[in-house]
Order: C-alpha cells, then sequence, then structure tokens
C-alpha cells in the first residue's frame, strides 16, 4: 500500500529564483533508471558526464529542454531527450532535484 | 466431465486468486524471484528488484567476481589493466539483500516453477529472469572446438581467454601475421571485432612493429561503423590492416590450429596469431528449459522482455531477440530495467510505465579517437523497434572524439556503478 501511496503523489519542487516544478516523481524515478546508466549519483563532477543528483528543479528543466530541441550538442542526449514529454522532464526534474548528492 | 457456469466463475476465479501475490499487509512469504546469470543483464535486474525490498530476491551466478566483455579491447590495447574490468557481487549483495548462489543453473523445470542448481539444491520461484549471455558456436568455423581455442583464442567471454589474447598479441615480433575470422550476425557487440582490430594495430603501432599486418576474414559484405573504422585504420595504421568481405575470400573454409593455418576459398594464411570469434547462440540453460527458437536465441514480448513460450520467465540481455536493439551490455543494462520494473509490477504491486529502452556503444580506434552509435526503441508492430538513432561522423575534428572517448570512460565508470554497487 506504501508503493501506491507514494506513487499517486505528485511531487513539487520550489527551484531557487524561479516557477515551481510540477511532476510525477514515481515516474522520474522509473525514467531515471535509463540516465544512472552513465551519471553516477554521487553529486561529484567528473571528466565526460556530469552529476545530474540534487541539481535545482528548474535547471534540470531547462537542461533537458535544450537537448530535445537540439539547442545543445551531444548526440546521446539528444537522443533520450527527443522522447521525453514535457511532463516526463518536470517528473525527472522533480526526481533528481529530490536526490540529496551521497558524498 | 462437464463444467457449469458456476464451476466455471469458480475455476477462473480460483486462479486468479493463486496468481495475485500477497500484499505487504497479509504478511505473508514474500515473492521469490531468481535470476540466472550476473551479467550486465541479470546483476542489473537483481539489484533492481531487490532494492526498493518486499521481494526475495536470488541471483544465480557461479563466479564471484565479474569482467565485461565492454571495455576488454580497451585491456588489451593496453588503455585498461584487467583489474579495472573486474567487478564484485557483494556490494550488491550486502546493500539490498540479494542472495548470491555461487552455482551454475543445472536446469529449469517450468511447469514445478523451480530452477536446479549443479550441487543439487532447487530454488523455486515466482518469477524467474534467464540472462545467461551467449554460447559459443565452436563448430561454426570447420576445424575450430574449445581445445583449438587455446591456442587461436576467440576471447568472446571475457575472462581468460582475453588475457591469452593479450599474451600473444605482445609476444608477436615485427613482420607478424594476425588474421581475426570475424562473426556472422547476430553476435554480441557488433562494432566489438572492429575495435578489437584497432586495439591490435595499437599494440603494435606502439611497439614499432612496421611489417606486421592484421587480415580481418569476415562472413559479413559490411559490419557496424564501417565507414569510421576503415576511416581511422588508414588515418592511424595506414597499410596495416586489410579487411576482406565473401566476395574477396570467397568463403572461410577452416581453422588448423596446430599449423596456425587459416584456409578461404582464395587462399591460405599461416599466421602467428589467429583470433577466431565465432557464431554465437543463447546460453546454454535457456536452450535447455526451450526458451530458444530455431535462430538459438529466445523470443520476448517487447513490452515487457517477458519470454514468449513462459508467461512466469523474463529473458534479457545477449540471449534474446531485442528487435532493433544489438546485442551490448548498455542494452543489458536497458531491458534490465524494463524487466525489474515488470516483475515488482506482478510480483509487489509496483507501478509500471510502458518501456523505454536505449543504447549507445562506444569504440576507441587510437588514442583519444572515439566513435559512437546509439538509439531510442520502444515496442512497436511486436518488436523493439528504433525511434531514433545517431553514429559519429567521418572526419569530425580531434577535441569532439578526445571529448567521446572522455565520455566513453565516464560511461563505464557510470554503469559498473549501476550495475554492481
Amino acid at each position: 500500500m506504501i508503493f501506491a501511496a507514494a506513487a499517486v503523489a505528485a511531487a513539487s519542487v520550489a527551484a531557487p529564483g524561479s516557477a515551481q516544478v510540477t511532476g510525477d516523481r514515481a515516474l522520474g524515478q522509473y525514467l531515471s533508471s535509463e540516465c544512472v546508466t552513465c551519471h553516477q549519483l554521487t553529486g561529484k563532477q567528473q571528466p565526460g558526464i556530469p552529476a545530474i543528483d540534487g541539481k535545482p528543479a528548474a535547471s534540470l528543466v531547462e537542461q533537458l529542454n535544450a537537448y530535445r530541441t537540439k539547442q545543445r550538442p551531444n548526440e546521446v542526449m539528444q537522443n533520450i531527450a527527443a522522447r521525453l514529454s514535457s511532463d516526463d522532464i518536470a517528473a525527472l526534474a522533480v526526481y533528481f532535484s529530490s536526490l540529496k548528492p551521497r558524498n | 466431465m462437464t463444467t457449469n457456469r458456476r464451476q466455471f466463475i469458480g475455476g477462473a476465479g480460483a486462479i486468479a486468486a493463486a496468481s495475485s501475490f500477497p500484499m505487504p499487509a497479509i504478511a505473508q512469504a514474500k515473492a521469490k524471484v531468481v535470476v540466472i546469470g550476473g551479467g550486465p543483464g541479470g546483476a542489473t535486474v537483481a539489484k533492481y528488484v531487490a532494492k526498493d525490498g518486499g521481494v526475495d530476491v536470488t541471483l544465480v551466478e557461479p563466479a564471484r567476481r565479474f569482467t565485461t566483455c565492454f571495455h576488454s579491447n580497451l585491456y588489451l590495447g593496453g588503455f585498461r589493466s584487467f583489474g579495472s574490468i573486474t567487478h564484485s557481487y557483494d556490494k550488491i549483495a550486502k546493500a539490498y539483500g540479494i542472495t548470491h548462489a555461487r552455482q551454475l543453473a543445472a536446469a529449469i523445470d517450468r511447469d514445478k516453477k523451480t530452477v536446479r542448481l549443479a550441487g543439487g539444491r532447487v530454488l523455486p520461484y515466482d518469477r524467474l529472469v534467464v540472462a545467461p549471455g551467449i554460447d559459443i558456436k565452436f563448430d561454426s568455423v570447420p576445424g575450430y572446438s574449445e581445445e583449438a581455442s587455446k591456442r587461436m583464442p576467440h576471447a568472446w567471454q571475457a575472462g581468460p581467454q582475453t588475457r591469452l589474447l593479450r599474451r600473444q598479441l605482445l609476444a608477436l615480433k615485427d613482420g607478424a601475421t594476425i588474421v581475426m575470422v570475424a562473426p556472422p550476425n547476430p553476435y554480441r557487440c557488433p562494432p566489438g571485432p572492429y575495435e578489437r582490430v584497432s586495439m591490435m594495430a595499437h599494440v603494435l603501432k606502439a611497439r614499432g612493429h612496421k611489417k606486421s599486418k592484421i587480415i580481418v576474414l569476415d562472413p559479413k559484405p559490411n559490419f557496424s561503423k564501417q565507414g569510421l573504422f576503415v576511416e581511422g585504420w588508414q588515418k592511424h595504421y595506414p597499410g596495416m590492416v586489410e579487411w576482406q568481405d565473401p566476395k574477396m575470400h570467397g568463403g572461410i573454409k577452416g581453422v588448423d590450429a596446430k599449423t596456425m593455418t587459416v584456409k578461404t576459398d582464395l587462399a591460405e594464411y599461416k599466421a602467428n596469431l589467429v583470433n577466431v570469434i565465432p557464431a554465437q547462440m543463447a546460453g546454454k540453460i535457456a536452450r535447455d528449459a526451450g526458451l530458444a527458437n530455431q535462430s538459438g536465441f529466445c523470443a520476448i514480448r517487447p513490452e515487457s522482455m517477458k519470454s514468449t513460450v513462459d508467461a512466469n520467465i523474463y529473458v534479457l540481455g545477449d540471449a534474446s531477440i531485442a528487435g532493433d536493439m544489438p546485442k551490448s551490455g548498455f542494452s543489458a543494462n536497458s531491458q534490465a530495467k524494463v524487466v525489474a520494473m515488470m516483475v515488482r509490477g506482478e510480483v509487489a504491486g509496483g507501478r509500471t510505465f510502458p518501456a523505454r529502452y536505449s543504447n549507445t556503444c562506444w569504440s576507441l580506434i587510437e588514442t583519444d579517437d572515439t566513435v559512437k552509435v546509439g538509439g531510442a526503441y520502444e515496442a512497436k508492430d511486436g518488436k523493439i523497434a528504433a525511434t531514433s538513432t545517431f553514429i559519429s561522423k567521418t572526419g569530425e575534428d580531434a577535441a569532439l572524439r578526445k571529448k567521446t572517448q572522455e565520455e566513453n570512460m565516464a560511461w563505464y565508470a557510470g554503469i559498473t556503478a549501476d550495475i554492481w554497487t
């Protein structure tokens, strides 16, 4: 029952200096499984692939939209973002921004 | 015997009750999920099913540590240590409460829903995940055998074979002939043989070879990232690599490990190193359980990776027929997340979403010169179909290629952390 309750609740995150991002955190968690193949959940910057956990939701939305519209280069990210809906992006942003970097 | 309406409804109800799993509130035994195979597919499923709790997960895998096929070419080329491509199961077993049964799975009894281990122990399951990877079809190349692979390594399952191939490569003197017998489709890691050619050429070049040659005898008329590899070979290793398609060699007739010769319809090569990569099939346990079709691989439902022949079994990774997805560690890891979600949906009341898959394969051609190919995939028209794809372009500048190599190394760190921590 815990699963169902957590799953249905949509979470929202207030990003500093910007509008609130509202999204389905459970959907974000599932979609995030694709991201964490490459992005480690350490919160640490490393060469090649940046950390995305614990970043502000509004910033994540902005970056993913830039990949989706191919304004930001990198074919791997453009390819992944191409099929994300605005709801998917909001869900991912809410999920990743809610994580506390592990270190 | 006749069945009246009342009995029929009763029967259907009974079946429904038996197949729906007790929710935590009823406090009955946890659902049992058994995963066969601890590669990037199986280990990822085990972790993702176990990490949210409420399910009893057993990973059946004889090895204590796993050496990845991906980046094993980088070990061959001297870009990575063997230790850096080898990963222990201890962390995920401990962190997520996975039982690691360190034995080979001997047989699956689909009627009784049990797996028998080589030592005789029988594990019951509610859902079974089969991720055994590939078996090598030794007899697909005349004269080749498991015994012959001790002199002519395939090195297509990472481990002792990979180290043997590296030792043989390092022992070569200038003027050596390397012959690679490339595999027919479908096989694990489509760009892998050609990245391997690049890594062998890198080692020869770095060791000052001027006259050594690498001859690739290919049963296919073309191969993955061909334009990118051919461009890279000409740029970095001019005159060293000779790739022959079936029109050029006329057919691969066989190998002789004693004399170290490879025969084609048109020539006979006496070689100092022979790397035979034969045809492949799903691991034995999957074939023995009747999960594979005539192709030697296992048909699955594209929306879930569930076996088309058994609703209690999922098959993923290289053993499965995954439509447009290549057989790769990345693909297996991606499929594993769909499987884990679907399994939790069935046995733990987890929420499920439409399956999405993705893959990227990076290939190192020479130091700081890396290319990539990838795609996004979904269930469509009865198969896993590509919804979009991309590939590096010929003539890209050095800065971009270097950045792609940094991405490649970071991806390896990321995916192995995702699977084994």
